[in-house]
C-alpha cells in the first residue's frame, strides 16, 4: 500500500535491461527505413488531399485535370461547415459525448475487469458475454433502441431519451464497455497478485488495493482503453443519425449530411470540418501516445 | 466576408435581407462579379421582397392574399408553440431557418423546431416517428413517390375537411394540373404541393449556332443542325459535338451516380417516351426487360459515351458543376440548372460554393427529347397523423405554399423550390430574374402540360432502387439483356412480397393521374395552360 | 463484493440490450414492413427464408467473408511489419506515432467518402498519379471496374484500420523482456530463429485480441461502402451489413432485415467463440 511497492513492482517488471527493447533481430537499416517511408506516404496521401479540398474554392475541386494546391485558397469552406451544417454544434456534442461515454466505460469496464481477473466472477461465460455486445449488427436493434428512447423510456423514467446526449452516452458505453474489460482483464490477469496480497496483508480493504496498487499499475492499460473507446465513440454514426434530431447531432452525422446530400456531395466543406475535428483527436493523441507504447507493454503479453 | 446572420430567428426579415447585401456586396467585389450583378441588379435581394411577403400575409393594402391572411389570422391562437418540421439536410433547410421559419414566428408567434436529414433519411426518420408516436414532428416534407404507402399507413391526415374549414379551396385552383393531382390520391388530398420539379432540355445557344460547327453538321448529316427532338436525334448531336470538340466540350454529361439523384428518373423518361409501360396492369408483370427497355438503355449507353469520362460516378452536383464551367452542351436536369446557369443562386451565401456559371446567357431551353420531360422528385407539405398541433401544421403549410409566398420562395436561391403554380408562371417579378426568364418560365410550364411522373405507388423505392442498381451495373459492362432481366425478376418478387392484388390496384391508381404515361399527359387531357 | 464490482457494467448492458434484443427477435418471427401495415401476424421461419431467396444476401455473405479475412490480413502483416520497424527508438518517431494515428480519429463514413473523391474521375487525382508511374493515360475507374473497386474498398479500411493493428502489435513487441531474447542469444540462435520461437509465441494472445476484435468489426463493414460505392456498381459491393440496412431502413422490411440480422449475428458469434476460445484457455490454465 506504499509506493515503494508500486516502484518495486514496476521495476521488475522491466528487466535487467532497458536498452535493446524487442531482443536481437534486426531489421535491416535500409529496409526499415523504406518500410516507413512507403507507409507514411500511404498516410499522408489522402489526408494532404484532404487538407487541401478544405480550401480549395469549388472551381478547383471541379477542375480537370486535378489542383494539388490552390492558387487562390479560401477559407469559405470551413465557415460554411461550421455555420451552415451543424459543425459547430456537431464538434460540442462529439467532444461532450466522447468524454463522458470514455469515463464511463473506463471506470464501469475496469471494475469488473477486476473482480472477473482477481475472482473469477462469471467465468468465461461473463467474459464472453461482454464480447458479443460487439457482434450486434446495428440493425437487429437499432428500432427498437429507437423506440426505446423515444417513446419508452419516457413512460418509464419521465423523460424521453431520443436527441439527448445522455441516451448516446449510454448506448455508447455499452458498445465500448467489450473493449474496456478486455483490455484490463488482460492488464490484471497479467499483474501478479502478490502485490495486492501484501497490501492486504497490511491491512487494506480489497477496494483500497484496487485504488492504490492495481490501478496505478494499470494506468497506461487504462489510458489505452480509454484512447479506443474515445475513438469509438468519436466516430460512430449510425446511431448518432437515427438516434438524433437536431440537438444532439454528432460530427459524424454533420459530416454525412455534406457527402450524402441528395444532389451532390459537398467535400469542401466535409473536408474542412474533418480537419476541424482533427484538432482535439490530434491533441488527445499527443496526450496519450506517450503512455500508449509504454502502458500497453504491462499485462499485454500472456503466456 | 461576413459570417454573422445566419440561422437566427431573432434577427428580423429586414436585418437579414440587409445583412445579406452586405455579405454579397463583399463576395461580389472579391470576385469580381461586382459589374456583372449591377447590370443584373435581381429584385429579390431587396428588402421589398421581405416587405412582400409581409404585406401579403398580412393583408396590407398593396398585395392581398387570402390564402396567407387567412393563414396566418387563423394560426394566432396557437401562439407559443413550438411546430416540428423536417427538411433537408443543406442548402434547403435555410429555408426554414431564415425565411418561412423567421417570418412565421413574426407573424403567428408560432416557433418552428427543425430536424434536418440527407433526403433519403427523410423518409426513414419519417416512418421512424410514426412508430414513435412521440408528437416530434407536425408538418413534414415527403416526396410525392412516398405518398401511397403514407397514406395507406396513414401516417399523414388528410387536409380536404381543413381545406373547406379554412375556406383555402383556391389555393388548388391556382397550381398545374400536373401539380394538383400529385397530391391527391384516393380521392383525398393529403399536402400541398410545393415545388415543381419537372425536367427540360438545357442546351448551348452559342455551341448550336456556331457557323462552324452548323456547316459540319449539315455536310456530315445533310440537314440543319438543331436541338433534338428524339432521343436517336440527341445521341447523334451529342456525339458529333463530342467528336468535333471533345475534350474542351461534350456534347452531353449527366451525373449517373447511384442514388445520386437516381438513374431510374432517366430510364423512366426514356422508357415510355419510347412507347414501353412498367407493368402488365393485368398480369403485374414487369415489363422493364422487353425490347423497347433495351433500346432505351442503349440509347443510355450512347449518351454516356458522348459525356466526359468518369460520369458514371459523378453525383448530380458535379454534373452541373461541369455544365456550368461549359464542358457540356446539352443536359437534362431540374430547373435550378436555369437558375445557376446564370448566376442566380452563387449569390447567395449558401450557394456561395457553387462553380460561377461561365455560360452566362448562353443558356437555351427546350423540352426534353420525345417531348415528355420526367417530373422527378418534388416535394409535398403534409401534417403528420401523429402530431398533437394538426391544424397549426396544416396552417403553415397553407400559409407557406400560398401564392404569394410561394412566389417569394422560389425566388429565393437556398430553397431549391421551382415554380409550380400559373402566377409563378405569369409572374412580372420572376420574368425579371435575368434576360431570358420569361422564356424559361415559358418552357417548364410547358414541360409539365407534357411531362410524365415518376412511378408513384407502393413499394416505389424499392423498384426504383432495382432499376438505378441495374443500370450502374450496365455502366460498368454488364450485358444490358441479362440485367434488365435481373432487374425484372426483382421487380416481380417486390410485388410478390407486396402482394399482387395490393400493387394492382396500386398501380391502377398511378396510371389515373395526369401524367402517368404519355397517352394522358396534361396536354392530352386537354388541360394544357397557356403558358 | 466480487459482484458489486461487475454488477454497474452488467447493468447498464442489460438495461439498454434485453429490451431490443427481445423485440428484435420477435420481429423476426413476424411480418413487420411498414409497406403492409400495422398488424404483425406471426409467419415463422419466412423472414429468415426470404433472406436466403434473395441472390443479393447469398453474394453479400461471401462477399463480407472474403473481404474482411482480406482486410485483417493485410493490416496484420502491414501492422507487424510497422511495428518491428519503429519498435527500436529513432529520432521522429514521437512524431511519426502521433501522425499514424490519426487514421483512427476519422469517421469510417468520410474515410469512405475522401478514397471516393480521391479516386473518381474526372476531378479526382487517383487517375493523374497513376498516369506519372504508368505509360500512357490511365482510363480506368478505380470505383467502379472490377477489381479495382474492391482493392479500393480495400485501401480505404487498410488506410483506417493498420493503426489499430500497429499499436497493438508494437505494444506486445516492447514487452516482451529482453533476458529471453539474450538467452535464446547465448545458446546461438539466429535472429530469425529468435523470432518464430521468442517473439511470434510471446505475441500470439496480442495477435488473437487484436484479430478477433478487428475481424468482428470488419465482418460489420458497412460506413465504407455507404459512402464510396453505395454498395455500387449493381450490387457489386454489397457486404451483408449493408444490405441489412438496405431491407430494414430504406425499404422498411423489417421483419426480413431483423431475420437476416439475427442469423448473420449467430454466424458472428459462432466465429468468434472459436477464435476466442483460445484466448480464454491459456488465460485460464495461467
Amino acid at each position: 500500500m506504499t509506493d515503494v511497492a508500486v516502484e518495486r513492482a514496476q521495476s521488475e517488471k522491466h528487466g535487467s535491461s532497458r536498452v535493446v527493447r524487442g531482443g536481437r533481430f534486426r531489421v535491416g537499416g535500409v529496409v526499415r527505413f523504406a518500410c516507413i517511408a512507403v507507409y507514411t506516404g500511404f498516410l499522408l496521401l489522402p489526408l494532404y488531399w484532404m487538407a487541401v479540398t478544405s480550401i480549395k474554392s469549388q472551381e478547383d475541386q471541379l477542375s480537370d485535370p486535378p489542383v494539388w494546391f490552390p492558387s487562390d485558397p479560401t477559407t469559405l469552406n470551413y465557415s460554411d461547415a461550421l455555420n451552415n451544417f451543424n459543425g459547430w454544434k456537431g464538434l460540442e456534442n462529439s467532444l461532450v459525448v466522447a468524454f463522458a461515454t470514455t469515463l464511463l466505460a473506463v471506470a464501469l469496464g475496469t471494475a469488473a475487469a477486476y473482480s472477473m481477473a482477481r475472482f473469477r466472477t462469471g467465468g468465461k461465460h461473463l467474459a464472453f458475454w461482454f464480447l458479443s455486445q460487439r457482434i450486434l449488427p446495428p440493425i437487429a436493434i437499432i428500432i427498437p433502441i429507437f423506440l426505446l428512447y423515444s417513446r419508452y423510456s419516457e413512460e418509464w423514467l419521465g423523460f424521453a431519451l431520443i436527441d439527448t446526449r445522455l441516451g448516446l452516452i449510454l448506448l455508447y458505453t455499452v458498445f465500448a464497455l467489450p473493449f474496456t474489460v478486455w483490455m484490463m482483464y488482460a492488464y490484471f490477469r497479467q499483474m501478479p497478485p502478490e502485490l495486492e496480497e501484501a497490501a492486504l496483508v497490511d491491512g487494506c480493504s480489497r477496494l483500497q488495493a484496487l485504488a492504490k496498487i492495481a490501478w496505478p499499475l494499470a494506468a497506461p492499460g487504462v489510458v489505452s482503453a480509454a484512447a479506443f473507446a474515445f475513438i469509438f465513440s468519436w466516430t460512430e454514426f449510425l446511431f448518432a443519425q437515427v438516434l438524433g434530431r437536431d440537438e444532439a447531432i454528432t460530427a459524424p452525422v454533420a459530416l454525412a449530411g455534406m457527402i450524402t446530400f441528395f444532389q451532390g456531395n459537398l467535400y469542401g466543406q466535409a473536408s474542412a470540418l474533418t480537419m476541424v475535428s482533427l484538432i482535439p483527436a490530434l491533441l488527445l493523441g499527443i496526450l496519450v501516445q506517450r503512455h500508449l507504447v509504454r502502458g500497453l507493454t504491462l499485462g499485454a503479453v500472456q503466456g | 466576408m461576413s459570417d454573422d446572420v445566419h440561422h437566427d430567428p431573432d434577427v428580423s426579415q429586414e436585418d437579414y435581407m440587409s445583412g445579406l447585401r452586405m455579405a454579397r456586396r463583399d463576395f461580389l467585389i472579391k470576385s469580381g462579379l461586382a459589374a456583372a450583378a449591377i447590370a443584373a441588379a435581381p429584385t429579390w435581394l431587396k428588402t421589398e421582397q421581405a416587405a412582400a411577403a409581409i404585406e401579403a400575409s398580412t393583408g396590407g393594402a398593396a398585395v392581398r392574399d387570402p390564402i396567407a391572411t387567412t393563414a396566418v389570422n387563423a394560426a394566432k391562437q396557437y401562439k407559443g408553440l413550438s411546430m416540428g418540421r423536417i427538411n433537408e439536410a443543406g442548402p434547403q433547410a435555410l429555408d426554414d431557418k431564415n425565411f418561412s421559419g423567421p417570418l412565421w414566428e413574426k407573424l403567428t408567434g408560432i416557433k418552428t423546431n427543425l430536424t434536418e436529414a440527407p433526403f433519403a433519411q427523410i423518409r426513414t426518420k419519417i416512418i421512424a416517428e410514426d412508430l414513435a408516436k412521440s408528437g416530434a414532428l407536425d408538418s413534414v416534407e415527403l416526396s410525392p413517390a412516398w405518398l401511397p404507402d403514407f397514406a395507406d399507413q396513414e401516417v399523414l391526415i388528410p387536409i380536404d375537411s381543413l381545406i373547406r374549414k379554412y375556406k383555402a379551396q383556391a389555393t388548388l385552383a391556382d397550381l398545374h394540373p400536373l401539380y394538383r393531382g400529385l397530391a391527391r390520391y384516393k380521392g383525398k388530398t393529403w399536402g400541398f404541393f410545393d415545388d415543381g420539379d419537372v425536367w427540360a432540355l438545357y442546351y448551348r445557344k452559342d455551341i448550336f449556332g456556331n457557323g462552324k460547327l452548323k456547316s459540319a453538321y449539315k455536310a456530315k448529316f445533310k440537314r440543319d443542325l438543331r436541338v433534338p427532338r428524339t432521343w436517336d436525334e440527341f445521341n447523334q448531336v451529342a456525339q458529333f459535338i463530342t467528336d468535333q470538340l471533345a475534350p474542351k466540350v461534350y456534347g452531353t454529361g449527366m451525373g449517373r451516380a447511384l442514388g445520386n439523384p437516381g438513374n431510374q428518373f432517366y430510364f423512366f423518361q426514356q422508357f415510355r417516351a419510347n412507347g414501353g409501360r412498367f407493368f402488365n396492369p393485368k398480369t403485374m408483370k414487369a415489363e422493364i426487360n422487353n425490347a423497347i427497355a433495351v433500346k432505351t438503355m442503349n440509347q443510355i449507353l450512347l449518351q454516356n459515351k458522348a459525356s466526359p469520362p468518369g460520369v458514371e460516378k459523378l453525383d448530380f452536383i458535379s454534373g452541373w458543376g461541369l455544365w456550368l464551367q461549359g464542358k457540356t452542351a446539352m443536359i437534362m436536369a431540374w430547373p435550378p440548372t436555369g437558375r445557376i446557369s446564370e448566376n442566380i443562386l452563387q449569390r447567395d451565401k449558401a450557394f456561395a460554393t457553387l462553380p460561377k456559371s461561365q455560360i452566362v446567357g448562353k443558356t437555351g431551353y427546350a423540352r426534353v427529347p420525345g417531348q415528355n420531360g420526367e417530373h422527378a422528385g418534388a416535394f409535398i407539405k403534409g401534417v403528420m397523423a401523429t402530431s398533437e398541433n394538426q391544424d397549426a401544421a396544416y396552417l403553415y403549410n397553407q400559409w407557406a405554399t400560398s401564392p404569394s409566398i410561394s412566389l417569394q420562395r422560389v425566388m429565393l436561391p437556398y430553397t431549391l423550390r421551382d415554380p409550380y403554380r400559373i402566377s409563378h408562371y405569369r409572374s412580372p417579378a420572376y420574368k425579371k430574374l435575368w434576360k431570358g426568364a420569361d422564356k424559361y418560365l415559358e418552357t417548364l410550364c410547358e414541360a409539365a402540360n407534357d411531362a410524365v411522373l415518376d412511378l408513384s405507388m407502393s413499394g416505389a423505392g424499392d423498384y426504383a432502387n432495382a432499376l438505378d442498381r441495374a443500370m450502374t451495373s450496365m455502366y460498368a459492362g454488364k450485358d444490358v439483356k441479362s440485367a434488365l432481366d435481373e432487374a425484372a425478376r426483382e421487380w416481380d418478387s417486390i410485388t410478390n412480397k407486396l402482394g399482387v392484388a395490393k400493387q394492382r390496384a396500386s398501380y391502377a391508381n398511378f396510371l389515373k393521374y395526369p401524367g402517368a404515361t404519355g397517352k394522358n399527359t396534361v396536354r392530352k387531357l386537354g388541360q394544357a395552360v397557356k403558358c | 463484493m466480487r459482484w458489486l464490482l461487475v454488477a454497474p457494467a452488467v447493468l447498464i448492458v442489460v438495461a439498454l440490450t434485453i429490451f431490443p434484443l427481445g423485440f428484435s427477435l420477435w420481429v423476426a418471427f413476424v411480418q413487420y414492413d411498414f409497406a403492409l401495415g400495422d398488424q404483425h401476424p406471426w409467419v415463422g421461419l419466412d423472414n429468415f427464408v426470404e433472406n436466403w431467396k434473395d441472390p443479393v444476401w447469398r453474394a453479400s455473405l461471401w462477399r463480407t467473408a472474403w473481404f474482411s479475412v482480406t482486410m485483417v490480413a493485410i493490416e496484420l502483416m502491414l501492422g507487424l511489419l510497422l511495428a518491428l520497424a519503429m519498435l527500436r527508438p529513432f529520432r521522429g518517431r514521437r512524431v511519426l506515432m502521433t501522425l499514424y494515428v490519426i487514421p483512427l480519429f476519422i469517421s469510417p463514413v468520410v474515410v469512405g467518402g475522401f478514397f471516393d473523391l480521391f479516386v473518381r474521375r474526372p476531378y479526382g487525382a487517383a487517375n493523374e498519379l497513376a498516369s506519372w508511374v504508368w505509360p500512357g493515360e490511365v482510363a480506368i475507374d478505380f470505383s467502379q471496374d472490377s477489381p479495382w473497386v474492391y482493392i479500393t474498398l480495400i485501401l480505404a479500411d487498410v488506410w483506417q484500420w493498420t493503426p489499430f493493428m500497429f499499436v497493438i502489435l508494437l505494444a506486445g513487441l516492447s514487452a516482451i523482456p529482453d533476458t529471453l531474447y539474450e538467452a535464446a542469444d547465448l545458446d546461438g540462435a539466429k535472429p530469425r530463429h529468435a523470432f518464430v520461437f521468442v517473439t511470434l509465441p510471446l505475441l500470439l494472445p496480442i495477435i488473437l485480441i487484436a484479430v478477433t476484435f478487428r475481424l468482428i468489426d470488419a465482418a460489420k463493414l458497412f460506413d465504407i461502402i455507404f459512402s464510396l460505392t453505395r454498395g455500387g456498381p449493381g450490387t457489386d459491393t454489397y457486404t451483408t451489413s449493408y444490405y441489412l440496412y438496405q431491407q430494414g431502413f430504406e425499404f422498411f422490411h423489417l421483419g426480413q432485415g431483423t431475420g437476416g440480422a439475427w442469423m448473420f449475428m449467430i454466424m458472428l458469434t459462432f466465429i468468434s467463440f472459436w477464435l476466442v476460445r483460445r484466448l480464454l484457455k491459456p488465460v485460464e490454465e495461467a
